[in-house]
């Protein structure tokens, strides 16, 4: 005794929306994981680790055209990471992300002593050891701490006008991303 | 048994299909989840921050965005006009009205993908003339205006991109109780 054809096929479409409904939840949470277009992997194509390179184009979504921004991939296994710039321009930012882009930590330069970017990212361990013995050049460092591996650190300047724009360039090739 | 065979298959193909299209439109809509609305601007203020819903996650994990941090600044990207139409670089518009506050903001025009629209110019608040009471006045287009003037080009589609810099918006008062300026269409070319 068949079931009526109409039947059979509801039925295959109640099974596959309520699937569809799973499928929706499992892509969307698996994405950050598989994605080959986020901000590390297009880094990675891009430059090295501890590497400062100029991402004003491509990556960061809605580029602004009197911003300037560079990024520095690091791995806080290798050690500590200290970010620095020598010179001053208008207005700079700086960002800390983790391997998936989330934004942990964020300071511009009001909030930065000297308005010198001056930063060092460490996990809370490294905080421990380091705060035993604090290096003399970390005398006037702003000390980050966060649960971190992988991260990604990204420095942004703004030039007002186009006369600004040698300072800002300056301040991104001078800016040093080493781990120590 | 063929015709069980038949119904499994429609089962996966509407469970596969469906799943992954909706996702694709959730993520790939302007109006997202997480957006809110300031007039017709939309800002996303847990985006790319650990309090993001999945969606969010899903979205900077997909474009590889690097979103502002809350002591960087925060971001308006207006897609309509006052009247809901929405924005194309063939028409010209007036920015009228106040800007929060913030040590320094830019405007923008933007395509659909995110790159500025050549020329590639920003107004800001350093370049800007203001009305007396210290609201703006701007011409978006790509013909020359009087005043304060966003050069755009060709035609398509394109958004406004409003970005407070260092702005108490971002940081503690929050998005709720602001003013954003307004959009306005003044006409249009060919």
């Amino acid at each position: 005794m068949a079931r009526p054809a109409w039947k059979g096929v509801a039925y295959a479409l109640a099974v596959g929306l309520v699937g569809a409904g799973i499928v929706h939840i499992v892509i969307l949470l698996m994405i950050p994981s598989f994605s080959a277009r986020d901000a590390w992997t297009r880094l990675s194509a891009a430059s090295g680790l501890y590497e400062v390179a100029r991402i004003d184009t491509g990556t960061g979504g809605a580029a602004d055209p009197s911003a300037a921004a560079a990024a520095c991939r690091f791995d806080l296994a290798d050690g500590v990471v200290h970010v620095s710039a020598p010179s001053k321009v208008p207005f700079w930012s700086i960002s800390v992300y983790d391997r998936d882009g989330t934004n942990l930590y964020s300071l511009n330069d009001r909030a930065a002593p000297d308005r010198l970017l001056d930063l060092v990212v460490l996990t809370p361990d490294q905080m421990i050891e380091l705060r035993k013995d604090l290096p003399e050049e970390f005398a006037q460092s702003v000390l980050v701490e966060l649960p971190l591996g992988e991260g990604i650190v990204v420095l942004r300047a703004l030039a007002p006008d186009a006369s600004w724009r040698p300072a800002v360039d300056a301040f991104l090739a001078e800016a040093a991303c080493i781990p120590r | 048994m063929l015709r069980t065979a038949l119904l499994t298959l429609l089962a996966l193909a509407v469970a596969i299909g469906g799943g992954a299209a909706s996702v694709w439109y959730a993520l790939g809509s302007e109006e997202s989840i997480g957006a809110t609305a300031v007039g017709t601007w939309l800002t996303y203020p847990d985006l790319g921050t650990v309090n993001a819903d999945p969606y969010s996650r899903a979205k900077v994990a997909r474009e590889g965005a690097l979103v502002l941090g809350r002591a960087e600044g925060l971001r308006f990207v207006a897609q309509r006009d006052a009247a809901g139409e929405p924005l194309v670089r063939q028409c010209r518009y007036t920015v009228e009205g106040t800007i929060p506050p913030a040590r320094i903001w830019t405007l923008h025009a933007a395509e659909r993908g995110g790159a500025p629209v050549p020329p590639a110019r920003a107004l800001n608040a350093q370049i800007v003339t203001y009305l007396p009471g210290g609201s703006l006045a701007a011409t978006v287009g790509a013909r020359a205006a009087p005043g304060n003037w966003l050069a755009t080009s060709g035609s398509g589609p394109m958004a406004l991109v409003l970005t407070l810099y260092d702005s108490p918006v971002a940081v503690s008062t929050g998005v709720s109780d602001i003013q954003l300026p307004r959009i306005a269409k003044v006409g249009c070319d060919g």
